[in-house]
């Protein structure tokens, strides 16, 4: 059989680093195969590299069905049956499904050019339903559900543009789906195999790996390091194959061990956006976290606490009220927020690492109303050594010069450096690979350790269980109830958030 | 401009050895620009009067593009600085002659830039107005201001009479008017805050990512106000400057200033620290731009070269900082 993509010796420098090593890979017509690596191991690069965006080194080949790829002309891929879905699937929130799917490939119009509406809703309405989606097409995609925008950009890349479709490549798919949402994807993509279509998908959730993938392949430093069938792998064994050593087991301490004694964060009453009645307490040196499906008021509970939004309802760090809407006070009195999204929400992307971890409080190295660099570079500096942000030392890269999870690290930096007394982190380690995962889970253990009161809101429920002492779950925007200790684990955790109504008036 | 073509080229990504073309090329084509001048019309070029020319005629466009910078540093575009400089020109202008005595006519122009500039704020931060637009119409307004004061006609401010006024900006120093010592220190002090105070970093930040600097504790609003009101002080300070110099005030006094001071600005932000506009690139980007400008209109070249070469060369740096930033990324 010829197989749907070949790719031989593919190379890829990038100034002094490689970032691509000799890999050659094949994938099968019909075959679903995940590429996995920590950030930074080359598997975007390859991506890249296929979609024409990069010019690999010479001596790179690849082939689609069996054609020859140029590198040189960016349509290539394109012709030759390559299909890409990048992780913000490039929709246009605005515009229904039917204009969105037009935007690639052109409206069907009559000869004076005007738009057949008629067919092209009905062509958007087929192309969907072959993936087993039934979405209203007249609305903005913005108003659908994270899995049916997913299902419109893979309609989108999946319809015929004068090139039979060889191979659909997906970046990390699910990565921000809940649950529910996330199954009816692995369907989607089922069905996507089931006619002959290659996939081929970067993933860090090995859920996505185990669930949808019928091969998996690992990239390390640029190199290719095995591509096997996930039949027979374990996930112990996937992160050992992706990190290449050995992860230590950590063992949470148990909650009963700890002092919590001294509450340092109270919440009551507390309603605003999809929240309407949120309490809690936290205590010094305690893990609390916060799960529930999107649209249960998970998602806002970090901005709400951390005083990001318009709120009624009392909060208090240390005795302090905290106003609403007014993060500089919130961070005076000792709050600090990891807000997810960090492009959006947290990364002054072309400026300085040192910028942005001396963010908060610029002015700490001003002397005679200077502010003194030198100083400024090595407080920065023992922040990055802390957290093992790589390439190390380097306080004047920009973000933009980072992995993911290096990003990640140096937002928590800016906030670690403030030794808040309570420290929230939404979604902490979303698009972040494995070793800078357990990394990130480390230090919320360290911070706890030390006194700060963590708030953890996640919809990854094995981060809940590896850092929580508690875990409060969120049901129509109220918590609808508590997890404690033994009871803690990903399955309660999940069964929890979808539970039915009835169990809220028992919580 | 064939070194501005070629700049990039020289540039070894790999191993990182440059002289400096990313980030200095600006100086480069300036020193191309005398010594090619120098060649070509030595006599006419090679005086000690064209560099004080360009140096006193530039100095009213440096402290309008300087004070642009800080809000365009915040990421909001202030469109009214020509704006404020016409009415504080006409309004300095009106009480002069209307007896009111330097402090009033001064300080009160003063106070307009500062009132313009909390107006924009109004505008762009309580009303959510998007500054283009904002500060779009709020210039239109300033402009009918200054028909208003002017009575839209021009006021003429007697040599004689108002020698002390004049002494202002043209009193020269050590061969140089004041105006470009006024210049020089409006540039040391922005510098100064852009570089090496807090309120620099939370104005790049606000200007890099309102939502992130915000989630930081910056207080957003009040960075955007701040700078709105640094630019229309600044403006409103060129504006006293623009009076003393040229001794004539008229509804469209400033109109020539708005699109160097973006251009300057712009250009600037191509150079020693590319990607973020800051001063000492936007001080190159004028005295570039004027080099240029004041050797081909001595080497005979029309009056409108001026606006041709601003433009060729602003778009030129603008597309070659992209692609060399391309190549780093």
């Amino acid at each position: 059989m010829t197989p749907a993509l070949s790719v031989r010796n593919a190379t890829k420098i990038f100034g002094a680093q490689v970032a691509l090593d000799d890999v050659s890979i094949e994938v099968q017509p019909g075959e679903v195969r995940a590429l996995v690596g920590q950030n930074g191991c080359g598997k975007s690069t390859l991506i890249k590299i296929l979609a024409g965006f990069h010019a690999p080194e010479p001596g790179t080949a690849a082939a689609v069905g069996g054609t020859e790829l140029s590198f040189e002309d960016p349509v290539a891929s394109e012709v030759a049956g390559l299909r890409f879905v990048h992780q913000d699937l490039g929709l246009v929130g605005n515009l229904d499904a039917v204009d969105n799917m037009a935007l690639g490939q052109g409206y069907i119009t009559n000869p004076a050019k005007t738009i057949k509406w008629r067919k092209e809703r009905a062509h958007a309405r087929e192309a969907l339903a072959a993936l087993g989606y039934d979405i209203n097409v007249k609305i903005p995609v913005a108003g659908l559900q994270m899995s049916e925008r997913t299902a419109v950009a893979i309609a989108r890349a999946m319809s015929d543009r004068g090139s039979p479709v060889r191979m659909l490549i997906l970046d990390e798919p699910t990565a921000n789906l809940p649950n529910a949402e996330a199954q009816r994807l692995y369907q989607l993509v089922r069905r996507v195999a089931d006619t002959g279509v290659a996939v081929l998908f970067v993933s860090h959730h090995f859920d996505e790996v185990f669930e949808m993938a019928d091969s998996v392949t690992v990239l390390r430093d640029g190199k290719h390091i095995v591509t096997r069938p996930v039949e027979g792998l374990s996930e112990e064994e996937l992160i050992e194959l992706v990190v290449g050593r050995k992860l230590e087991v950590h063992d949470r301490m148990n909650a009963d061990e700890r002092e919590h004694d001294q509450e340092v964060l109270t919440v009551s009453a507390v309603a605003g956006g999809s929240v309407s009645d949120l309490g809690l307490t936290l205590h010094r040196g305690e893990v609390v976290g916060v799960a529930g499906i999107t649209g249960s008021g998970r998602e806002a509970v970090a901005s709400l606490v951390f005083g990001g939004m318009e709120r009624s309802g009392e909060i208090t760090v240390g005795g302090k009220t905290l106003p609403p809407n007014r993060p500089d006070v919130s961070i005076e009195r000792g709050i600090a927020l990891v807000p997810a999204e960090r492009h959006a929400n947290a990364s002054l992307l072309e400026q300085t690492l040192r910028e942005n971890i001396t963010l908060v409080d610029p002015g700490r190295h001003m002397t005679l109303g200077i502010l003194r660099r030198r100083p400024e570079r090595a407080d920065v500096r023992i922040w990055l050594d802390k957290l093992s942000v790589k390439p190390a030392g380097q306080t004047e890269y920009t973000m933009t010069q980072l992995s993911g999870g290096n990003q990640q690290k140096v937002i928590v930096a800016r906030w670690l450096r403030q030794e808040p007394d309570v420290l929230i982190l939404d979604e902490p380690t979303q698009g972040v690979d494995v070793g800078a995962k357990a990394d990130i889970h480390r230090l919320i253990d360290e911070a706890a350790a030390q006194g700060t009161g963590v708030l953890v809101c996640s919809t990854d429920h094995e981060e809940l269980v590896r850092v929580c002492d508690r875990v409060v779950i969120m049901r129509r925007g109220r918590v609808a109830e508590i997890l404690r200790g033994g009871q803690i684990s990903a399955d309660s955790i999940t069964a929890a958030t979808i539970g039915r109504d009835s169990d809220e008036s028992a919580a | 401009m064939t070194d501005l073509q070629t700049a990039p080229e020289a540039v070894k990504p790999r191993r990182r050895i440059n002289f400096g073309f990313d980030k200095y090329s600006g100086l480069y084509v300036w020193a191309a620009l005398i010594l090619v001048f120098a060649l070509w019309i030595p006599d006419l070029f090679l005086q000690v009067s064209t560099f004080k020319q360009v140096l006193t005629f530039q100095a009213i466009a440096a402290i309008v593009a300087l004070g642009l910078i800080i809000p365009v540093a915040a990421g909001a575009f202030d469109l009214t600085v020509a704006g404020t400089l016409t009415v504080s020109v006409c309004w300095t202008a009106w009480a002069l002659i209307n007896h009111h005595g330097v402090v009033v006519a001064a300080g009160g122009a003063l106070l307009l830039g500062i009132l313009v500039g909390l107006l924009n704020a109004l505008v762009v931060v309580k009303l959510k107005v998007d500054s283009f637009i904002g500060t779009l119409g709020m210039s239109s307004i300033l402009i009918a201001v200054a028909y208003m004061i002017t009575n839209s006609s021009q006021i003429v401010l007697s040599t004689e009479g108002y020698a002390p006024f004049f002494e202002f900006a043209r009193e020269e120093i050590f061969g140089l008017p004041r105006s470009v010592y006024y210049a020089a220190a409006i540039a040391v002090f922005f510098w100064w805050i852009l570089e090496y105070t807090p309120g620099g970093r939370y104005l790049y930040a606000v200007g890099g990512n309102p939502v992130a600097s915000r989630l930081a504790g910056v207080r957003v609003g009040r960075i955007v106000m701040l700078s709105f009101v640094a630019s229309g002080l600044t403006s409103a300070f060129a504006g006293i400057v623009y009076l003393s110099t040229i001794g004539t005030a008229t509804p469209d006094s400033g109109s020539g200033y708005l699109l160097p001071a973006f251009s300057a600005v712009f250009l600037g932000a191509t150079q020693i620290r590319p990607g973020r506009v800051n001063v000492l690139g936007t001080l190159v980007a004028i005295f570039l731009l004027a080099t240029g400008v004041t050797g081909l209109q001595l080497a005979g070249a029309p009056s409108y070269v001026t606006e041709l070469f601003n433009g060729a060369a602003l778009i030129i740096a603008v597309a070659l900082a992209a692609r060399t930033a391309r190549r780093r990324g």
